[in-house]
């Protein structure tokens, strides 16, 4: 849902930036994000490892699950007409860099409310111990 | 709160089980600790054998197909392979963190997040571990948060 968000704001500032006349039925709007989302996805099989990725071998992943999207989506944005000139391929690539960095963002900031809940929990059952035992 | 005790025969297996409104209250934590207590794992050190109780084990790691059982300040090697442990320590505060690791949750003095999208857990004798998304639902469950 999060990666869906993302594309679907990407889109809506891309149209808006290069072509704010344009007007895409929502039927095909709709369905060309799922088709962007679907692709993010699948890309994410990049990270699939039998080990556990050490933050080294996390980075060079990332690198290139961002390699891999500017690869698949910026043709497939070019054969829809979401980029024309050399200007607007610049652009779209930083927006599919910038949805990247947002997921990564949004994700961290989800993890960190977990992280706190986890927290607030370990720190009430300690005082609870403490208490306990006093 | 009502505490029953029933006598077995020595051919069944001893279990305890507390029916709580809270999984993750401090005293049913206090139960598990002191059931995990009474189970034991051997642990090799400079050749000498030693008898680990759960409760001072403060993670599990497998390297290379070797199993190490860290504590607070020492390391042993063991026999036992991941599943092993893993089932040694149902019930018990420890939960599978990561691929290769079974984590102590009651050692766990905090936990962050990181950008890799795991969570870094830093422990009390100041170690730090990662646990990965798949497992910090247990972690949870376990703490009942």
């Amino acid at each position: 849902m999060t990666v869906y968000g993302i594309i679907m704001l990407c889109t809506f500032f891309m149209c808006l930036l290069f072509n704010p006349a344009s007007e895409l039925p929502v039927v095909t709007f709709f369905g060309r994000i799922m088709v962007f989302t679907l692709i993010a996805l699948l890309s994410l099989a990049v990270y699939y490892s039998k080990e556990e990725l050490t933050v080294k071998t996390w980075w060079m992943r990332t690198v290139l699950h961002l390699l891999l999207l500017e690869a698949v989506l910026l043709p497939l944005a070019h054969s829809w007409g979401f980029w024309h000139s050399g200007t607007d391929i610049l652009i779209y690539a930083g927006f599919i860099l910038l949805a990247k960095v947002l997921w990564h963002l949004v994700d961290y900031g989800l993890n960190a409310k977990i992280a706190a809940q986890i927290n607030e929990r370990i720190r009430k059952n300690r005082l609870e111990k403490r208490t306990g035992k006093d | 709160m009502r505490v029953t005790v029933e006598r077995i025969e020595p051919k069944d297996e001893e279990e305890l089980i507390v029916r709580c409104y809270d999984p993750g209250a401090a005293w049913v934590s206090s139960v598990k600790e002191a059931a995990s207590g009474h189970r034991t794992i051997c642990g090799w050190r400079e050749d000498m054998l030693r008898r680990l109780k759960l409760s001072e084990v403060f993670y599990f790691e497998v390297v290379d197909d070797r199993s190490f059982v860290y504590t607070q300040a020492e390391v042993f090697e063991a026999k036992e392979k991941l599943y092993e442990f893993e089932r040694l320590c149902m019930g018990s505060p420890l939960f599978r963190c990561s691929k290769s690791m079974i984590l102590n949750a009651e050692k766990i003095d905090y936990v962050r997040p990181s950008l890799s999208g795991r969570f870094e857990a830093v422990l009390s004798n100041g170690e730090k571990v990662v646990v990965s998304r798949k497992y910090v639902a247990d972690l949870k469950r376990m703490l009942g948060v």
